[in-house]
């Protein structure tokens, strides 16, 4: 299917992951991108960001780009139609200090994406909150975690290694607040 | 006098300069960086580009000027801090320098 004005940045990740693919190029959805793939588009992201995993060098890249519709402009690419913008920042894929990153593979009408996982996505946004008091970036790690299985002992482990034991204990706070608001939300 | 290190080895003299003053300095901008490396501002303004986009430093915007520290969030952050750390011993061109810069808050108004 063709990518068009009315196409979705989820559908545009299926269809640019499915491009890297074919064209040889592991790259694994992450950043913003990511954080509205899991929050189903609560939260909403300008840009798609892929961090180049694997070997594939800079033509693999631009071969899959132009199957899609995309075009280099400076760092990023663009397409005529689409308002998302996709960009490959230079790896390696890690959160904070943890790089043994296990992406998620995920399958859509025969369409491949990797991405981070639900934990490893909420782990990236929480970096941001730790790192530079980004409130909002506290908001979308409670809002992925809300709504997905996320490995709580794992968040808390890396945020010890990070130094962030408070703001992890914050986060606990406003992900038992937002379980709560869901759950009073579907009762009644 | 032009502040030279000892080593380049972030792929050019402006890159490491600029980590080395940035790890010095915590946070800066890259006019800062340019008075303070003598170097001109177009080549600083390169530099971080490119140390940004390798995830090294960090950029926010406060009003009209883009802000710089160490990337925190960077996988190697605390390897890279202490690298930097011993990259600027020998540099005490580079040190004074620093240490005469005032950073520090002056109420709006107070006489210098």
């Amino acid at each position: 299917m063709k990518l068009g004005t009315r196409s979705g940045l989820v559908e545009i990740a299926f269809q640019v992951g499915e491009a890297l693919r074919r064209n040889g190029v592991e790259a694994v959805l992450s950043g913003g991108g990511c954080a509205h793939f899991y929050t189903r588009g609560a939260f909403r992201s300008a840009d798609l960001d892929f961090i180049l995993t694997g070997p594939a060098g800079h033509d693999a890249v631009e071969a899959a780009m132009t199957s899609v519709g995309f075009a280099r402009e400076g760092d990023r690419y663009v397409h005529p139609k689409v308002r998302f913008y996709l960009e490959f920042p230079r790896g390696p894929l890690a959160i904070g200090g943890d790089w043994r990153i296990r992406p998620k593979v995920h399958v859509r009408a025969g369409a491949r994406l990797l991405a981070l996982s639900p934990t490893d996505c909420c782990r990236d946004r929480l970096a941001a909150f730790y790192h530079w008091k980004d409130r909002q970036s506290l908001r979308v790690a409670v809002a992925v975690a809300a709504r997905h299985r996320v490995n709580v002992g794992v968040i808390r482990r890396w945020s010890e290694q990070e130094g962030h034991v408070k703001d992890f204990e914050e986060f606990r706070r406003e992900l038992a607040k937002t379980r709560v608001t869901i759950r009073s939300r579907r009762r009644s | 006098m032009k502040v030279v290190p000892r080593s380049s080895p972030f792929g050019s003299a402006t890159r490491t300069r600029v980590l080395v003053a940035i790890r010095l300095l915590g946070e800066t901008y890259a006019r800062e960086l340019a008075r303070l490396l003598d170097a001109p501002l177009s080549g600083v303004q390169g530099a971080l580009q490119a140390l940004e986009r390798d995830g090294l430093v960090a950029g926010r915007s406060m009003g009209r000027t883009r802000v710089y520290r160490l990337d925190p969030r960077y996988f190697a952050q605390r390897e890279l801090d202490r690298f930097l750390e011993r990259l600027a011993e020998p540099e005490a061109d580079l040190q004074s320098r620093v240490t005469s810069l005032r950073r520090r808050p002056r109420r709006t108004g107070k006489p210098l």
